[in-house]
């Protein structure tokens, strides 16, 4: 996909501005270019670096919600047939098991088939001597297992295929890019301001429709119009394993809390998850009481879970609507997970008087699509545009055509028969090699290590940056004479500002060999590298990210 | 390819395993590189972060549960670690405790499950079955093992490098030549096991050095030892490094069927063969998830012999008359010996001998790797791993140099001409010059 | 069981030090490592300390041996003398050491183009030390191909004079990549594979000649010109000197990220000297052991395959290393453990031992942590408890960064403490000799 480099020239008339650049923001811009409509998305950070990227990389076959919302069941089972139909390269086939520990209540457990059945999520009895045949690190106190066609499913690709699919389309998604302004003309925004957050240029353009995709941020671009738009974001730890203690989604047969799935992506695994309620979706820590919340829930599955090794934690934001704005609509009522995976189009026309407004609220990445036809059905009629939305029916761009699903041993197969070796590595844990880098740079730059590592997994391996940044920023710079091009960002700030990044998500789980290895990283950059002398006391940029 | 269909084309489970579990402590920190032998003289090799805790990382089915492993059951998408050697010198030198060289062995052993084996790793390792063959056609096997022409012939058809070092076939096995030792299973009738040892002589005492044999009887029973040869079959080693597990798995189920009687019984396991003793001791359990009570009571009772000597010396059990063997004496510690963690016992018992002066070549890998050098596509890679060594011995001028392995031994002589002796052929040597010298 | 009259856990730089030195003594000793780490992961330089405001080594030994805990208050004294021995045990294999401890601290360029405050170096190194005049080039240069050194990422961050700790940068920083001869198309390329490379005189001769043609292109003299730490493993004095003789300005090498190719030369060398007076050095042991009723450790034991080494000996150097080399390990968020003998880890109280920026210059709480001793390098009970500060084990010396105290990578004095609490625990061991 062509970005453009340097400082924006943004379009001064769009049919349809979009604000957020994850999953559903994407989806969105998809849906709406494939109906003949010329779009914007504009993102704060970098595509998918908000609650998208930072979730716990599952599809959801539905059976999590069999009991408490049996609607998103359905909505999750249709949609997930539907990705595995378009988006096959960012799925791999993992299947899903939902296992009965002793802690696991009985009714709950009798009747989740039943359930299952109910609402069509396909459900298998798994005989527990191929339960343990296949997931042998699992508890072997668990008494029954279920079968579901869970899957993991990598966020960034996806989101990347749907920008593509748009930009083949002639609509564009701008990655830091952040709405500062609308301009409100009675029951109507006529234009919105935009700042390029790289070059600090701020550009107006007059969109037909707006329509806020900005998850657990949407309350805060509500206000810009000038309406109340009351979300309460509620706060998701997550920790990743160093290595998959299985190779299928694990979760436990009760209904969903903390510490109860266990999802392999790629080649980490990721126990998930909490969920506390925070005022601000851009400051909020993951503390060692939710971390061992985890842990010792997670040990009722892997009753080794204790000795393994912890990479990072980190925590997403869902996007959830505040409650009482559910009751006011008169959908659902309860505690935080009881709505949570709820979504709803908001039409500020009918409820707040702004015609050419509409906001997209709760959610979940699996109907993230679902979430975009809806709202793309709502912002069509009223442009009275009346093209079917074609979405679930055409295979995303990049999919390819051989195999369909990825699957773990894909990187390593691919540079085996490229050669191997290490001398083109540039990210050896997770197998970046310097042309997959500079083929990303090719499209993305100016861009951050941060965007780097969303796009290609650089620095997400066991020595989380110790090994790759110094190399990553040099490949930078010998594409650009040693500064970020466009901002003139030198690299060695880039190089700083990732490993801080990386470190956020370690502190909270340093210990053993992770631990060990900070401890060498630190000697690397700080004993042989000198790195101290690019950092100026105080100079951290504190954004409290997980 | 779905975890459906892995699983269908898995293998047997395994036993409890912790090779795959160990890829969680590496620090990525790059030492196990510097101890490669194989990826300092080679392009084809990546190495053994690459091949080992790395490559891991991207295979399915990975056995990480302590307690509750299994083998890996897809193809490792990795053809380059089919290189490695196995010596082992990565697990010994990392700091964190990864299980390198294991790792890299079972995703060979993947690599090839499910697969036809080649012709050559089949015949390569099944040494007992060779070894009869040969004996029983010596000396026209002799013959054609050592004929250019037929070497030219193997090296074309088989891949077995026509340079390669093969040893010789013993005109008549040890266990043919064996006269008065018990050589049953365990009996109450068996000698007791406070004055008698178990000797595993594996296929290269047997078919191609019985000498090494004799030496190890004759130190034994200098001793006090009354030496047992039960029946016993190839340790299993050359099909485990061949990644052909299951007929190993056979070898070692046959082996521990009869040690396991002695062990219980309390006797010792002696081993002339660095390698095979480390296989009873280690890699049952490690390589091919044989982790029972009986595999256990085997592994706890096996001893090198060098190290059943030092150990007997400690208690002040060994008969120190040696007599003197006025000769510096090059030593070679095999990479199977490092992989024992017991030191270097061969260099203490040396120490004992008078006039004799070892010297400790320091190298890490003479580059056979038990069949790795063998083999045409690696038979450069192996001498060009041993040149350093060979060229030490060279420069020394020694006539004898000293080594626990055989299948070291056979590559050290023809790379260097030097005759090659295992350390118990030389106590068995000072023990007569002692008894020559006495009045 | 073998026997020794030293046990010495570890073989980092105090470790072989501490067995050099008994060796040389005439002890039997036997070295235990679990791996290789520090030395195989340092970059090569001798720091013994440097402190953002001190002028010289000398001066960051001094204040440092005033911190209340520091290893240099004992340690500061034996230090002239180590450095002295050290030197001799590096010029027997030609190498050697330049600059002193009372000399200028001088900013080192690295390889991300940064710098790192250094007094005393390695031959190799050492061209970096001489203040740049304003009329000098300095060349970074590099192979192509080669993904741990970047030219024009380390230029580019070397042309910020923010990146010279105040002192006066080269008056001209040039970056170039060279191809060197038959490596299009290598598959592996390590700084070991390169390093070996160079100590092929033929092969060296050719790079070398194309290296001095890429720099001659950028720049005459006065100039120096900055190389990875390639230049040879087994042959590098050769190796330097070539490069001396062949390149138009001066090289100095520059340290890279573990594999450390300096790091492997000391090592070398190390082995080497302890190999030479009869020291065994033994790899790949998970040493345990246990202080007995009398306040003694008998003997180590390890893992090995099927059964434990064992090793009797009459006395154990304890050098495995802080948390980074693994003496020291946290088990969880809040427990820290001696790894051999389970000694008390004197550190910060949980949950206060990592700092919340990652780079801040203070570094983190944890850093002290470690094993407290008395000025014979005994641990000690811990402070609190009703020994405080009585020795635990008669027959245990504590030396290199498992001792408590010191923030070795922020006030870079980790080799001068091993250096000196290997010898000073050589010589408070050398009665168990035979």
């Amino acid at each position: 996909m062509a970005r453009m480099t340097g400082p924006t020239r943004l379009p001064r008339i769009v049919d349809v501005l979009i604000v957020g650049g994850g999953a559903t923001g994407a989806g969105l811009l998809r849906d709406l270019a494939r109906r003949g409509l010329r779009c914007l998305l504009v993102e704060k950070g970098d595509l998918a670096s908000g609650t998208s990227g930072r979730y716990h990389g599952l599809l959801h076959s539905g059976a999590r919600y069999i009991a408490r919302d049996p609607q998103a069941a359905r909505e999750c089972i249709a949609e997930n047939a539907i990705l595995r139909r378009i988006a096959p390269a960012t799925i791999e086939e993992t299947g899903g098991l939902y296992v009965a520990t002793p802690d696991d209540p009985d009714d709950y457990v009798d009747a989740f088939a039943d359930r299952c059945d109910a609402v069509n999520v396909p459900c298998d009895d798994e005989p527990l001597a191929a339960l343990f045949r296949r997931e042998p690190a699992l508890n072997r106190q668990i008494r029954r297992a279920y079968r579901v066609p869970d899957a993991s499913l990598e966020p960034w690709q996806l989101v990347e295929a749907n920008l593509r699919d748009a930009a083949d389309r002639g609509s564009q998604a701008l990655p830091y890019h952040q709405v500062v302004g609308m301009e409100r003309n009675g029951g109507f925004v006529s234009s919105v301001s935009i700042a390029d957050l790289r070059s600090g240029t701020i550009e107006r353009v007059v969109p037909r429709i707006i329509v806020s995709a900005a998850g657990a941020w949407a309350g805060r671009v509500a206000a810009l119009a000038g309406i109340e738009l009351r979300m309460s974001p509620g706060k998701g730890t997550m920790l990743v394993y160093n290595q998959r203690m299985t190779d299928t989604v694990i979760a436990r047969c009760k209904p969903p809390g903390d510490g109860d799935i266990m999802v392999p992506v790629h080649t980490v695994a990721i126990l998930g998850t909490t969920d506390i309620p925070v005022e601000d979706p851009d400051h909020y820590e993951v503390t060692p009481a939710e971390i061992e919340d985890l842990i010792y829930e997670g040990e009722k599955l892997f009753p080794d879970l204790r000795r393994m090794r912890i990479l990072r934690a980190y925590a997403g934001v869902r996007p959830l609507y505040a409650a009482a704005e559910f009751a006011r609509s008169g959908e659902l009522a309860g505690g935080d997970r009881a709505i949570s995976r709820a979504h709803a189009v908001i039409d500020h026309e009918s409820r707040d008087g702004v015609a050419n407004f509409v906001s997209i609220v709760g959610g979940k990445l699996t109907t993230y699509r679902l979430m975009a036809e809806q709202t793309a059905d709502v912002v069509c009629a009223k442009l009275g545009v009346d093209q079917p939305c074609t979405t679930a029916d055409e295979v995303l761009p990049g999919q390819g055509s051989g195999r369909g699903y990825y699957w773990l041993g894909d990187r390593l197969a691919a540079h085996e028969a490229t050669g191997g070796g290490d001398a083109a590595l540039i990210c050896e844990c997770e197998l970046v090699t310097r042309p997959m880098l500079e083929a990303f740079l090719d499209e993305r730059m100016p861009c951050s290590l941060d965007d780097v590592r969303r796009g290609t997994r650089l620095g997400m391996g066991p020595c989380q940056g110790a090994f790759c940044t110094f190399r990553a920023a040099g490949v930078m710079a010998a594409r650009t004479g040693g500064t970020v091009a466009a901002q003139a960002e030198p690299v060695e700030d880039e190089l700083v500002a990732f490993l801080r990044e990386r470190y956020r998500g370690t502190r909270p789980i340093a210990w053993g060999r992770q631990l060990q290895e900070l401890w060498l990283s630190t000697g690397i950059y700080w004993g042989a590298l000198g790195l101290d002398a690019f950092v100026s006391p105080g100079s951290e940029a504190g954004d409290g990210h997980g | 390819m779905t975890i459906a269909d892995i699983v269908a084309q898995a293998s047997a489970p395994g036993q409890p395993r912790s090779v795959g579990l160990s890829a969680d402590e590496c620090l990525k920190c790059n030492v196990c590189t510097t101890a490669c032998p194989v990826a300092r003289v080679t392009d084809l090799f990546p190495g053994p972060k690459y091949s080992g805790p790395q490559a891991q990382r991207f295979r399915l089915g990975s056995e990480l549960a302590p307690g509750s492993g299994r083998l890996s059951v897809v193809p490792s998408p990795d053809r380059s670690v089919d290189y490695c050697s196995g010596c082992g010198f990565c697990t010994t030198a990392c700091p964190a405790d990864v299980k390198i060289a294991e790792m890299n062995n079972r995703a060979r052993g993947a690599l090839r499950s499910g697969r036809r084996p080649r012709l050559r790793d089949w015949l390569l390792g099944q040494t007992d079955l060779t070894g009869r063959l040969g004996g029983l056609t010596e000396p026209l096997a002799n013959w054609g093992l050592h004929n250019r022409l037929v070497r030219v012939l193997i090296d074309r058809i088989l891949r077995i490098d026509r340079r390669a070092p093969l040893p010789r076939f013993a005109r008549r096995s040890f266990r043919s030549r064996l006269g008065r030792h018990w050589r049953g299973r365990w009996s109450a009738n068996a000698p007791a096991p406070a004055t008698s040892v178990v000797y595993f002589h594996g296929c290269a005492a047997n078919y191609y050095e019985p000498e090494v044999g004799q030496a190890a009887i004759d130190v034994l029973e200098r001793n006090g030892f009354t030496v047992i040869v039960p029946p016993q079959v190839c340790c299993g080693l050359p099909l485990i490094s061949n990644g052909l597990y299951a007929p190993a798995r056979g070898r070692a189920r046959s082996n521990i069927a009869v040690l396991a009687g002695y062990a219980r019984a309390g006797y010792r396991i002696v081993g002339t063969s660095t390698s095979c003793t480390h296989t009873l001791k280690a890699e049952y359990r490690e390589m091919l998830d044989i982790d029972d009570a009986d595999a256990r009571m085997v592994a706890e009772a096996t001893w090198d012999i060098c190290e059943l000597l030092v150990d007997l010396h400690a208690q002040g059990r060994l008969d120190t008359r040696f007599g003197a063997l006025d000769r510096t004496l090059p030593y070679h510690a095999p990479c199977q010996l490092r992989s024992h963690g017991i030191g270097l016992p061969a260099l203490d018992l040396f120490e004992l001998v008078p006039g004799l002066r070892a010297i400790d070549l320091d190298h890490d890998c003479c580059g056979i790797a038990g069949t790795y050098g063998l083999k045409s596509e690696k038979y450069e890679i192996a001498m060009a791993v041993g040149k350093p060594l060979f060229e030490r011995i060279r420069a020394g001028g020694a006539e004898q140099v000293a080594c626990d392995s055989e299948t070291c031994r056979w590559q050290i002589a023809a790379a260097t001409g030097a005759r090659l002796r295992h350390p118990v052929e030389l106590l068995a040597e000072a023990y007569d010059a002692y008894l020559a010298a006495e009045p | 069981m073998a026997t020794a009259d030293v046990a010495v856990v570890g073989a980092g730089l105090a470790g072989l030090t501490a067995a050099i030195r008994l060796a040389e003594a005439g002890a039997r000793v036997h070295v235990l490592a679990a791996g290789h780490a520090t030395t195989h992961w340092a970059p090569g330089g001798i720091d013994l300390g440097a402190l953002p405001d001190s002028r010289t080594s000398q001066e960051a030994i001094d204040r440092l041996a005033m911190v209340p805990g520091h290893p240099y208050g004992v340690l500061a004294a034996e230090l002239p003398a180590a450095l002295a021995w050290l030197r001799a045990v590096l010029a027997r294999e030609g190498f050697e050491l330049e600059g002193a401890p009372g000399d200028p601290l001088r900013a080192i360029p690295t390889a991300i183009g940064a710098t790192r405050l250094a007094a005393l170096l390695p031959a190799g190194m050492a061209g970096a030390l001489p203040a740049w005049a304003p009329d000098e080039t300095l060349v970074v240069c590099g192979p192509a191909g080669f993904r741990d050194f970047w030219p024009e990422a380390i230029a580019g961050a070397l042309r910020r004079p923010s990146s010279w700790r105040g002192q006066t940068p080269p008056g001209r920083i040039e970056a170039v990549s060279v191809e060197l001869p038959g490596l299009a198309g290598r598959r592996n390329l390590s700084s070991l594979d390169l390093a070996r490379l160079f100590d092929d005189p033929a092969w060296r001769r050719a790079a070398l000649e194309g290296i001095a043609r890429a720099v001659a292109a950028r720049s005459r003299a006065p100039g120096r010109v900055a190389l990875p730490a390639i230049l040879g493993l087994n042959d590098h004095p050769a190796a330097l000197a070539a490069a001396r003789e062949i390149l138009p300005l001066l090289p100095f090498e520059v340290a890279l990220a573990p594999p450390s190719v300096p790091g492997l030369r000391l090592y070398a060398v190390l082995r080497g000297a302890l190999r030479r007076h009869g020291g065994r050095l033994q790899v790949g042991e998970a040493v345990h052991g246990t202080i007995d009723a009398a306040g003694r450790v008998a003997e180590l034991r390890a893992p090995a395959a099927a059964r434990e080494f064992v090793l009797s000996a009459g006395a154990v150097v304890l050098a495995t290393g802080g948390i980074a080399g693994g003496g020291i390990v946290a088990d969880g968020p809040a427990t820290l453990r001696e790894e051999v003998l389970g000694l008390p880890v004197d550190g910060p109280p949980a949950g206060n031992w990592l700092s919340d920026d990652a780079l801040s210059p203070a570094g983190h709480p944890l850093e002290t942590a470690g094993i407290r001793t008395d000025r014979h390098l005994r641990p000690v009970a811990p402070a609190g408890s009703t020994a405080d500060g009585r020795p635990i084990a008669e027959n245990v010396r504590v030396a290199g960064s498992l001792l408590a105290g010191q923030r070795y990578l922020r006030e870079r004095c980790g080799d001068g403490v091993a250096l000196a609490s290997g010898v000073l625990a050589a010589r408070k061991l050398a009665g168990v000799a035979r």
